[in-house]
């Protein structure tokens, strides 16, 4: 039986923030637990096509650290519970509006869309809400 | 005949031994098992924690001292 979806709001465009976030939205989707998550404010950057990780992630010395050792990607990790689990990634349609982006400005195939937050909050209510 | 498979994972972080794991579950049949092998120290516990949540089979934990071995069967 599948546990209650978990909802993961993603705001801040700190690595280690990004980082948690895709480990926490990885392991509850591969433990048959449906995740939705919703990318919004600053942490928008971070999926943006293209970059290099330098360019990518952004965080304090714990960041260095993450990447210095060869933690796993926190892209690849969300792409990963995509693959292995039920999770769905949305991009905030008020911060694509705000930097005059569209899908196609977006990482690869992460996302399933754009929505907007009241939408979100209002499937939210049927889980639990998290927020990094 | 039952197979088991071997995972290196050794150097590795978390989630990256489970999420292997997992992976390769994908693509054995019901009854083999995986043999994941990580210097992760949450995998001994993690692993276990998530084959009691979804419903396979723990087999065994070893610890090797620099390293744990961590055997699960495939149970669906």
């Amino acid at each position: 039986m599948l546990s209650k979806p978990l909802y993961i709001l993603v705001c801040s465009e700190n690595h280690e923030k990004i980082q948690m976030a895709a480990m926490a939205a990885s392991v509850a989707a591969v433990s048959e637990r449906p995740v939705s998550v919703f990318i919004s404010m600053g942490a928008i950057y971070t999926f943006k096509a293209g970059l290099s990780d330098d360019e990518r992630y952004r965080g304090g010395d714990f960041s260095s650290i993450l990447r210095e050792k060869g933690a796993p990607d926190a892209l690849k990790l969300l792409e990963m519970g995509k693959q292995l689990g039920e999770m769905s990634i949305y991009a905030c349609s008020m911060a694509l509006d705000i930097l005059g982006w569209d899908e196609t400005d977006l990482e690869g195939d992460l996302f399933d869309g754009a929505m907007g937050l009241t939408k979100y909050l209002s499937d939210a209510e049927a889980g639990q809400i998290i927020t990094f | 005949m039952a197979q088991r498979k071997l995972i290196d994972a050794r150097g590795a972080f978390c989630p990256g031994p489970l999420m292997e794991l997992i992976a390769t579950l994908k693509l054995i049949e019901i009854g083999d098992e995986i043999e994941v092998l990580s210097t992760d120290k949450g995998t001994a516990a993690d692993v276990p924690e998530w084959v009691a949540k979804v419903g396979h089979e723990m087999v065994e934990t070893v610890d090797h001292g620099d390293h744990w071995s961590v055997v699960v069967r495939k149970a669906k």
